[in-house]
């Protein structure tokens, strides 16, 4: 089954993630894509004792994460991905994996970070590699939960709107 | 620490939030002024009937004191200056109900309006740093309306939500304006100024939310009802009954949204079990009781299926391997206060001081105080409750660092991002403050390691710190409250045909306040003593499996029984059989199985939420109940006090209770008159006569 949603969130499994977005996309399965968090042994197995024990969490570095989810995606299973920075993101889409929309979740503020929209900032970094992934066809949404309306990124980020010969990344 | 921009600001500064507020704002308006017109016009008409001696009981009037109170009730149910319990306390209406009933001199009604428009909030989660409504201002407002303009309750909750819609455009505001507030923060940390980061996180926060709560809601108590007055009469009386359809309809929504949390697995007939077993009585069950038989059965799931389970597949499969709790070298830097001896012994000393300070128990304490109170002080949008938690902080940071760049660093090192649920959470600042003891010790405890654990765990932690507080334990307190206040319906005598008991409010205050502050202070304390792993054991020893079981077996029997009384639809329309008439709803449904179509709604509205935003299904809803209440098969009621047959049974759906025909002799009658209990305000509503309303023989 073609993975159920793919979202950017630095806090990875939290409120929002268990209690709204599990339940509205219906996913068996969370996968955390995070070297960081993959090397460190004490994190990933936070995230896989957080989620409901229904939803198994499996967490990978990018290598791994990108060959398991097109592992995933050629399943029956319905895959839920969580990544941490939208770097990230390009990363596994370069690699193969096909996303259609990529949500974009809490990201904190910090020095060098943009607001766009609430809490979720971007550093110039992520703006840029967001902007290439909606170059390649990813729609970019940003979305805190599932019961708000999606704000797509163009909306927030008209200094860098897709390039003219890019197709409607609203199909 | 403000970021600093390229000259070419790539993205559009923050006061865009401000534009979707004020369509927001526009839109939520526009429903304000729609919406409390024809549910005020229905004021005091469904009433006027139940007892002649009602006309004496008109409108309260709002005086300027009154109003004042009520906004800033308002404001104090968003503040932080009641021990961090406003948003699980004033924040509801059940308990606004009571307040603004307390405040308008009849705190037996407002306890019962606030309990109706606290069912379409069953469900109400704000998680992250979102407010989909605002069940605060629909509470405080809402009920204030109500009982100044003697609105039934059903009526009050079609009212209610739109207010709590407007809401939303406070609280963007309110996390717009004080990221601004987390930057004068950072100045006074630049200055090594404590006090100041402290004073920072409350000060301009709190005075901007005060304005702009008692502002708008002082103009809305005062003006509010005179307006919405005015416009009273205007609308054709099917509208109004459509309204109070709504209100009969809408709590199907607040259930459902709730039932995403619990509805699921092998906790789900439960539910229905809830559900029968109500209707079975009639509707006359108490609420408490259905909860204690919850417990038995919690207890009994628990023991004989979930444990019974976990024995078979053994507790190794939770753990995943190569990871026992202090077998990792950071299992020790991460947190545990006893660590810090060892570390202190090998210290090298710190600062001017030759022994390295220790933090007293009065410290973590005042630590935890302040956090209760002030976590959500200045939550805004790009910080979140990272001013929070850094006020938090100030007593260990006064206590452990002398030198003026540390106390620099450390402020600086909390005032970045945080965000989790404030209770369960707290075991992260329990162990960040261990951290902090054992670095002021002298142990090699560097920025990234703290910050690894503040931001590891605060969204693990919030997931189910959510799920217990906001997801589990308050809508089952809420609606075991609930049906308190409304309980003694069965009883009711007063205008509305209903009164309400205040006890519910106050026995939902006690629990909630309890296990709260409770959980806050054991996750706070134990994350000091036991470190950053307290949290690995406690999910690995399957006891928060156990706690959330045994809560969705409660949770689901009490949610199903309060939706079988406080869903409300019935069809109003009648079949002909050559000479004999049946009604759809009395006739036909109650007799194949009463209390179908409620059930039908609630589990639909849940198979709906995967799809539909709630926004959309209340919009749709609102619009069934219109079109279900106009007048398709007759000539419709004339006024709002026309309770005839021949009226009732004109219109798709009616409010309230089904149509009784009339009848000489109501005893001979083939169905029993409906229960009071099922309606969301008096039967004589519905009722040909006030004589014939008499509760079930």
């Amino acid at each position: 089954m073609p993975l159920k949603l793919v979202r950017v969130d630095d806090r990875l499994i939290h409120g929002q993630v268990v209690a709204v977005w599990l339940r509205a996309v219906g996913a068996d399965r969370i996968l955390v894509v995070d070297d960081a968090v993959a090397a460190d042994p004490f994190l990933s197995d936070v995230l896989r004792l957080a989620a409901p024990p229904d939803v198994p969490v499996e967490v990978h570095g990018l290598a791994g994460g990108a060959a398991r989810a097109r592992e995933l995606a050629a399943s029956p299973e319905a895959a839920f991905v969580l990544l941490r920075s939208p770097v990230s993101a390009l990363r596994l889409r370069e690699a193969g994996v096909r996303f259609d929309v990529l949500n974009l979740g809490g990201l904190g503020a910090g020095p060098g970070r943009h607001p766009l929209h609430r809490s979720i900032h971007a550093s110039d970094e992520e703006l840029a590699a967001l902007r290439r992934l909606e170059a390649l066809g990813t729609r970019v949404e940003l979305r805190l939960v599932a019961d708000e309306r999606p704000v797509p990124l163009r909306s927030v980020d008209r200094a860098g709107g897709p390039a003219p010969d890019v197709p409607d990344a609203t199909r | 620490m403000a970021p600093d921009r390229p000259a070419r600001v790539p993205v559009r500064a923050r006061p865009r939030t401000l534009l979707p507020a004020a369509a927001l704002a526009a839109a939520a308006a526009a429903l304000l002024v729609l919406a409390p017109a024809p549910v005020l016009a229905a004021a005091r008409l469904p009433l006027a009937p139940a007892s002649p001696g009602a006309a004496a009981a008109s409108a309260i009037t709002i005086g300027p004191l009154q109003a004042f109170l009520v906004a800033f009730g308002y404001y104090l149910s968003n503040s932080p200056w009641l021990f961090g319990l406003a948003y699980f306390t004033l924040f509801r209406p059940l308990v606004a109900g009571l307040f603004v009933g307390l405040i308008l001199g009849d705190p037996a009604q407002g306890t019962l309006v606030g309990a109706t428009i606290n069912l379409a909030y069953l469900g109400f989660i704000s998680a992250g740093g979102t407010l989909p409504s605002d069940p605060g201002l629909a509470g405080w407002v809402g009920t204030t309306l109500a009982l100044a303009g003697r609105l039934d309750p059903a009526q009050a909750l079609a009212l209610a939500v739109p207010i709590g819609l407007l809401g939303t455009v406070i609280f963007n505001l309110r996390m717009t304006a004080d990221s601004v507030f987390a930057h004068w923060a950072d100045a006074r940390a630049e200055a090594g100024d404590i006090d100041g980061v402290a004073r920072m996180n409350w000060l301009p926060g709190q005075a901007w939310l005060f304005l702009i709560s008692v502002l708008p809601v002082f103009v809305l108590a005062y003006q509010g009802t005179d307006v919405v007055l005015r416009v009273l009469d205007a609308l054709p009386a099917w509208v109004l009954n459509g309204l109070a359809v709504a209100g009969g309809i809408l709590p199907a929504i607040g259930i459902a949204l709730n039932m995403r949390f619990i509805f699921r697995g092998a906790v789900v007939p439960y539910f229905f079990l809830g559900y029968l077993v109500m209707v079975a009585s009639d509707l006359k069950l108490q609420i408490v009781l259905v909860a204690a038989i919850g417990l038995v059965l919690a207890y009994l799931h628990v023991t004989f299926v979930t444990d019974a389970r976990r024995r078979e597949v053994g507790p190794s499969e939770a753990a995943p391997a190569g990871l026992r709790p202090g077998s990792e070298v950071s299992a020790a830097s991460a947190g545990g206060s006893a660590a810090v001896a060892a570390a202190s012994a090998s210290a090298t000393p710190t600062g001017s001081d030759a022994a390295p300070p220790r933090l007293t128990r009065g410290d973590v304490l005042r630590s935890w105080v302040l956090w209760t109170f002030f976590s959500h002080a200045n939550y805004n949008y790009e910080r979140l409750q990272g001013t929070g938690f850094a006020h938090a902080m100030t007593p260990i940071i006064r206590r452990l660092y002398r030198t003026e760049d540390e106390i620099r660093a450390a402020l600086r090192r909390h005032l970045v991002f945080f965000n989790t649920e404030p209770n369960v959470g707290n075991v992260i600042h329990g162990a960040v403050i261990a951290m902090e003891e054992q670095r002021a010790a002298g142990a090699p405890i560097d920025d990234d390691a703290i910050n690894s654990v503040k931001s590891g765990l605060m969204g693990p932690l919030a997931g189910i710190g959510d799920t217990i507080s906001q997801g589990t334990l308050t809508p089952i307190f809420l609606a075991v409250g609930i049906g308190i206040a409304g309980a003694s319906a069965a009883a009711g005598t007063s205008v509305a045909g209903r009164t309400g008991n205040p006890l519910g409010a106050a026995v939902y205050l006690l629990l909630i306040g309890v296990s709260v502050v409770l959980i806050g202070y054991l996750a706070w304390t134990q994350g000091y003593a036991r470190g950053r792993t307290f949290v690995t054991d406690v999910l690995r020893s399957g006891a928060m499996e156990r706690l959330l079981t045994g809560a969705g077996v409660l949770g689901n029997l009490v949610l199903g029984a309060l939706a079988a009384q406080a869903v409300i639809v019935f069809l109003a329309p009648t079949v002909s059989l050559y000479e004999t008439r049946l009604n759809l709803q009395t006739d036909i449904l109650d007799k194949l199985f009463p209390g179908l179509l409620p059930l039908l709604l609630v589990v639909g509205t849940w198979y709906l939420l995967r799809r539909v935003s709630p926004l959309r299904l209340l919009a749709l809803y609102l619009a069934i109940s219109l079109v279900g209440a106009f007048p398709f098969f007759g000539p419709g009621p004339t006024n709002a006090t026309d309770f005839s047959y021949s009226a009732c049974t004109a219109a798709l759906l009616h409010p309230y209770t089904a149509c009784t025909p009339p009848s000489p002799a109501p005893a001979a009658s083939p169905s029993p008159p409906p229960s009071p209990l099922a309606s969301g305000a008096a039967s004589p509503a519905a009722s040909p006569s006030p004589t014939s309303s008499a509760a079930p023989s």
